[in-house]
């Protein structure tokens, strides 16, 4: 691993560039540091050198906060590269930008990026990202922080490992508009079922929000191409929140309460016809348990070293995307079956985040739209 | 033998009519006596008078068992319909000639039917059968014996009395065919959400399977006009065994494991944000535990005196078969959605236990056993 210290800078001074981590008081869906700027400071391989926001108070929270200089602070995120020259940036504007920020972040020879989700709005932003980031080798880790979450890295681990035998379905519970928080529960159901999705089936909210771009809640049916099948209610999910199973023939995980608890399942002899039960056994902990920024970060210098892919890479961010489309897709075309990948790619979703995004987020909280 | 109110004959004398509680060592899916011989045996309500059954071994067995005469037992049941006329009538032969029986039962004027699932093989003899039960008042009850499982029913009284608050979600995990255990998976799913399905999205477990008519397995999505979604994975579900989950604003019940567990859940403060938690609270139990296959004869009492329907009637049998054809329609249409009821009533599903059907099962376990040493 390099031994060097990468420069790093933010873009997008708000929630998840800076103050995240203060709403969080208890661990199991996140161990701090989460977010960029705390996580910057906190990791050995980089130094928080910059921040870029258009909006001026927001700058000025972000440098008292972290320590920075006032010039170190950029309205123009566009003037930030140009003078600090980062190696690392992270993407924490509204999703609105994203993709041309990314763009811009590219062609100014950063190494490697840290992109909020979703990746992009449509398919083909998201296309011409990942065209442009191949062509120039920059790494793209999408914040997709389920994949550096202890419980379901050590999921995914006894997938690999072969301890749940043959997968053959995850169900996830998670109440979301399919492009903002959708694209945390899809991305965790392919990274926990380990195949990439053939067809979907979907079920949107209404017809009039289906046929529209905005951000929708819809549930659907996934067909992965290592025979998994795949449930989504990403409609109101009741006294099932955000919950995720994964069902092998020889054992099952649970992640319950929005990844509070984690349990594990395996046979043991007994049942009514001698069949065996499933029995609840101690979910296997690692030694050591990675705080998820950090873990981003390590995965990273990882791929500017070796040029591998980062564990939620750029393919995983379209792919979410994709996926939440084409089920979109499915309720538009009357209930049909929906292969991917989809030939329109001007298809799109106008993630709910979007909303309102000329104002910070802060500022709408505070007036308390 | 005392009188009792009503006499009892079987029709078809193997595993479900007589000996399927001796499989059953646990309880939990089930509380005994369950199948026909034995309950009708334990009813107050009925005493068992006949049986009838083309083989003349399992004739002889069920007569030894329940303590029947040899003048009891017919090789044919419409003799046996026409000399012994029973009240009740228990249809447990294989299902391919279940509407048929069934139609000359209400003909030869039974009171009450009670018939094995899957109801019928095809739309059109669900329809027949239950248009002239309707015309006849004859109460058809069909074991989907989860509405006769206290646990099921603790469910479904939750929810009737809002326990659960709103109903979103029923997803069952049950490895099975569609129509053979796919009718206990489907009625228990209608069951518990309390509504009916208004359409379908199927995936079947191959392209030629799907287009045939034997019987297969299969996922789907079901809507349901009170705006709750079912998944069924009716394909394996390996360490998830028999499961049926609940989920309301308020509450949810899971049901596990074959029914060996049943869960309750319901909101407690806490949670990340303070957003409330879901915590596990003790599944309130009823302060009698009945028997399943008891509770079916009570209802079915109850529906003689009153005309009510049964609690698992006809019409729900007919549903079930309805929504696992529907399902594979889904799928032999390319992968879309399939709006009920179905217009073309000749669809059927061959229930997989008609498989070799001409040797009772009991002589094809035998067989298999003797192939196996």
């Amino acid at each position: 691993m390099s031994e060097s210290t990468y420069r790093a800078a933010v873009i997008g001074l708000g929630r998840m560039g800076s103050t995240f981590d203060d709403e969080i008081r208890q661990g199991g869906q996140f161990f701090m540091p989460y977010c960029h700027a705390p996580t910057y400071v906190a990791s050995p391989h980089t130094e928080l050198v910059a921040g870029a926001d258009p909006h001026a108070e927001q700058g000025a929270i972000f440098a008292e906060r972290w320590g920075l200089e006032d010039k170190q602070i950029y309205a123009d995120y566009r003037e930030m590269l140009e003078a600090e020259r980062p190696d690392f940036v992270s993407m924490c504007t509204t999703a609105r930008l994203r993709a041309s920020i990314m763009i811009d972040a590219i062609n100014a020879g950063v190494k490697a990026i840290w992109a909020e989700k979703p990746f992009t709005l449509s398919l083909a932003e998201a296309d011409e990202v990942i065209e442009l980031a191949a062509r120039k080798g920059v790494a793209i880790a999408v914040n997709c922080s389920r994949r550096y979450n202890v419980f379901f890295t050590e999921a995914r681990r006894m997938v690999e490992d072969g301890e749940l035998g043959e997968i053959l379905q995850i169900t996830a519970y998670t109440r979301c508009t399919l492009s903002a928080n959708g694209s945390h529960a899809i991305d965790t159901m392919r990274y926990l079922a380990g195949g990439d999705v053939e067809w979907v089936f979907g079920e949107m909210e209404s017809d009039e929000k289906a046929a529209g771009d905005e951000d929708l809640m819809g549930n659907g049916y996934m067909v992965f191409d290592n025979n998994v099948r795949g449930f989504l209610r990403g409609t109101p999910t009741g006294a099932a929140q955000w919950e995720f199973d994964l069902i092998g023939t020889e054992g099952r995980v649970r992640s319950l309460a929005q990844g509070m608890e984690t349990q594990y399942y395996r046979w043991v002899p007994g049942g009514p016809r001698g069949r065996n039960l499933p029995a609840r056994a101690p979910f296997p902990l690692p030694t050591t348990i990675p705080s998820m920024g950090p873990a981003v970060i390590e995965d990273l210098v990882q791929c500017i070293d070796t040029g591998a892919p980062p564990r939620c890479s750029d393919e995983d961010g379209r792919k979410a995307l994709e996926i939440a489309i084409a089920m979109r897709e499915s309720h538009r075309q009357g209930g049909r079956r929906i292969d991917l990948p989809l030939p329109d790619r001007s298809l799109r979703l106008l993630s709910s985040e979007t909303a309102n995004d000329s104002v910070p987020a802060r500022i709408r909280r505070l007036s308390g739209q | 033998m005392p009188e009792k109110e009503f006499r009892a004959a079987v029709i078809g004398l193997g595993r479900m009519g007589s000996t399927f509680d001796d499989e059953i060592t646990r309880g939990g899916q089930f509380f005994m006596p369950y199948c026909h011989a034995p309950t009708y045996t334990a009813s107050p309500h009925t005493n068992l008078v006949a049986g009838a059954d083309p083989h003349a071994e399992q004739g002889e067995i069920f007569a030894g068992r329940w303590g029947l005469e040899r003048g009891q037992i017919y090789a044919d049941y419409r003799e046996m319909l026409q000399a012994e006329q029973p009240d009740f009538v228990s249809l447990c032969t294989t299902a391919r000639h279940r509407a048929a029986i069934m139609i000359d039962a209400i003909n030869a004027g039974v009171k009450a039917i009670w018939a094995e699932k899957p109801f019928t093989l095809s739309l059109a003899e669900a329809d027949e059968v239950l248009e002239l039960s309707t015309r006849k008042g004859v109460a058809i009850a069909v074991n989907c014996s989860r509405r006769y499982n206290v646990s099921f029913n603790q469910a479904r009284r939750m929810v009737d009395e809002g326990e659960l608050g709103e109903i979103l979600q029923i997803t069952a995990y049950t490895q099975c065919n569609l129509s053979h255990n796919g009718s206990h998976a489907i009625d228990a799913m209608r069951y518990l959400v309390g509504a009916d399905v208004e359409w379908v999205f199927g995936e079947m477990e191959s392209d030629e399977r799907a287009a045939g008519e034997q019987d297969l397995m299969g996922n789907g999505y079901l809507a349901f006009d009170n705006g709750a979604r079912g998944f069924i994975r009716g394909s394996p579900t390996g360490a998830a065994p028999w499961e049926f989950d609940l989920i309301g604003t308020e509450g949810r019940v899971r049901n596990l494991a074959q029914g060996m567990e049943t869960q309750y859940y319901r909101w407690v403060p806490g949670g990340l944000r303070d957003e409330g938690l879901p915590a596990r609270a003790p599944f309130p139990l009823p302060t009698h535990i009945p028997s399943s296959g008891l509770s079916v004869i009570e209802d079915l009492v109850d529906c003689i005196k009153t005309g009510k329907q049964p609690r698992c009637s006809g019409l729900d049998g007919r549903k079930a078969l309805e929504i696992a054809i529907a399902m594979r329609e889904s799928h032999r249409r390319g992968g879309r959605r399939v709006d009920l009821p179905l217009t073309d009533r000749s669809l059927r599903i061959l229930s997989s236990e008609i498989r070799s059907d001409a040797v009772p099962a009991r002589v094809r376990r035998l067989q298999s056993n003797r192939v196996a040493a």
